[in-house]
């Protein structure tokens, strides 16, 4: 977590942090090849919808094809 | 969830200032060429040979330095590396979703691919769209819709799941059980393409239902076809169903909406600006319209990761006002009346220019119309004549001929004189659609 701020480079509030975290945090557990399918998949579902919500808000604009 | 109270789906970018917009429009567009730069061979190509790079992107005016992608260009593209062509920017392994262009204009159709990401950002822009025409997690959404392989309402279905509405699917139905289940259920919001939205409202009152009185439907989303946003299709619908009827418009290339009727409905719907460039530009020299002046659609998307849609000619005619036209507090700009029609499907009759969108607007303002075709033939191979089909609602079959002068008067006023011939057609004689409807046959010799 290195960013301070925006898309459009205001300040990032703290729900904007925790957002961030969380799909940061969700895209790493989704990466992991030694989860059980159960968890795998549905982490994946979570970081998507997270990173739905960051990319929305203009807080990342990440390639969004990279599950 | 944005609070209910909110009248946004995303307060904060659907209500920047326009040069904070046109800010984060250029950071996206930089990061997507550079992104199609290096994964998709088929916008390497295109670019290559048009002599530019990624790094040639320093202003938003230097769109126009990047070449057209067209429909043809992408045809030839999967034609000549089945089955996705060199466009996409990932392996197929990647894909969780397959759809395909409905091929209403009888070409080949295109085959699309989306991620877990793609999808999620496809059901997104509906939540712009739902949220902005009213809709709430309380609502219970029913899609008169096929789901198959048309993208049409798919996205729809899982932006309503998404912000938690009770979601009724409706594949397998009649028109006749769709209208009873809307009863049933207490739906409060149908969406279907105008044409089949009429169509089980007429079938309602043909099974003695009355959509007003016995159903609970408050709003109506439409899409699919121009009439969408034709002002007396949308009152004939409303008269009918009791609700208001709100327009939206996206396409299969892009997966998704790119413009929605909010609330306030100012007469066109809003663009997603955050999400989405839209140029319109003049069809021929592809210079730039200003606002106010009818041109072409060009479409830069933004959130799909699959395939890089970079401005691509969509053949729609449209006009863009100022998002002051509205009072809603959106910043995105306007198209005034929606889709107008398509920048191709123009007919050149005896001289006069005709839209089919221009001729449906007319015919639709008699409320005796159940249905019509339009039907364009040449007499003598010299003559080209105009005929609109019109069959009647059952229990106005008294208004002939006093409506056919009417509706002959009417579309000769609306195109500089031109004569119409008007027949009627016996009941059930004309075809009905559940997608996109085609209305016009035109049965001239192609050379």
């Amino acid at each position: 977590m290195d960013r301070t701020t925006d898309l459009l480079g205001n300040p990032l509030t703290v729900d904007d942090i925790e957002l961030l975290d969380l799909y940061r945090r969700l895209k790493a557990l989704s990466g992991r090849a030694d989860l059980p399918p159960v968890a795998t998949a549905n982490v994946k579902q979570a970081m998507v919808m997270l990173w739905n919500a960051c990319n929305d808000l203009a807080l990342l604009h990440e390639e969004p094809g990279c599950d | 969830m944005p609070a209910p109270t909110s009248p946004y789906w995303n307060p904060k970018t659907e209500t920047l200032p326009k040069d904070q917009l046109r800010a984060l429009q250029l950071t996206k567009l930089q990061r997507l060429v550079e992104r199609a730069w290096h994964t998709s061979p088929f916008h390497r190509r295109l670019y290559e040979k048009a002599g530019v790079r990624p790094e040639h992107i320093k202003t938003l005016d230097d769109i126009r330095r990047l070449p057209f992608m067209t429909r043809e260009d992408w045809m030839d593209n999967q034609a000549g590396k089945p089955m996705f062509g060199d466009l996409i920017t990932r392996p197929e392994s990647d894909a969780i979703r397959y759809h395909l262009t409905s091929g209403t204009s009888g070409r080949q159709p295109l085959r699309v691919l989306d991620s877990r990401k793609d999808w999620s950002w496809i059901a997104d822009m509906w939540c712009y769209g739902f949220w902005g025409f009213g809709i709430r997690p309380d609502d219970k959404v029913f899609f008169a819709f096929s789901y198959g392989s048309f993208i049409g309402f798919w996205g729809a279905h899982y932006c309503c799941e998404k912000m938690g509405c009770l979601t009724l699917a409706s594949g397998n139905m009649t028109t006749e059980q769709r209208v009873k289940q809307i009863v049933e259920m207490g739906v409060t919001v149908v969406c279907a393409t105008p044409t089949y939205a009429l169509r089980m409202g007429q079938t309602a009152e043909k099974m003695g239902i009355d959509l007003k009185r016995d159903g609970k439907v408050r709003r109506v989303v439409v899409s699919g076809e121009p009439a969408g946003s034709i002002p007396a299709v949308k009152k004939m619908i409303e008269d009918m169903w009791g609700g208001k009827c709100g327009d939206t418009a996206g396409m299969t290339e892009i997966g998704t909406i790119m413009i929605f009727e909010c609330d306030h409905q100012p007469g066109g719907p809003h663009i997603i600006e955050d999400h989405f460039i839209e140029e319109v530009l003049d069809p021929d020299s592809g210079t730039p319209m200003s606002y106010g002046e009818r041109g072409e659609r060009v479409v830069t998307s933004f959130g799909r990761g699959f395939i890089p849609l970079i401005r691509y000619r969509t053949k729609d005619l449209v006009c863009k006002v100022p998002h002051t036209h509205c009072d809603c507090g959106r910043t995105g700009d306007i198209y005034e009346g929606g889709i107008l029609g398509r920048v191709d499907d123009m007919k050149l009759i005896r001289g006069t220019n005709v839209y089919p969108r221009a001729v449906e607007a007319v015919v639709r303002e008699h409320a005796e119309v159940e249905e019509f075709q339009i039907v364009i033939q040449r007499v003598d191979n010299v003559q080209d004549e105009i005929t609109v089909k019109v069959e009647l609602k059952p229990d106005q079959q008294d208004c002939w001929p006093r409506l056919q002068a009417q509706l002959g008067k009417d579309l000769a006023d609306a195109h500089e004189g031109l004569r119409f011939n008007v027949e009627q057609a016996k009941t059930g004689e004309l075809p009905r659609f559940e997608l996109k409807a085609k209305r016009l046959q035109d049965l001239r010799p192609k050379y």
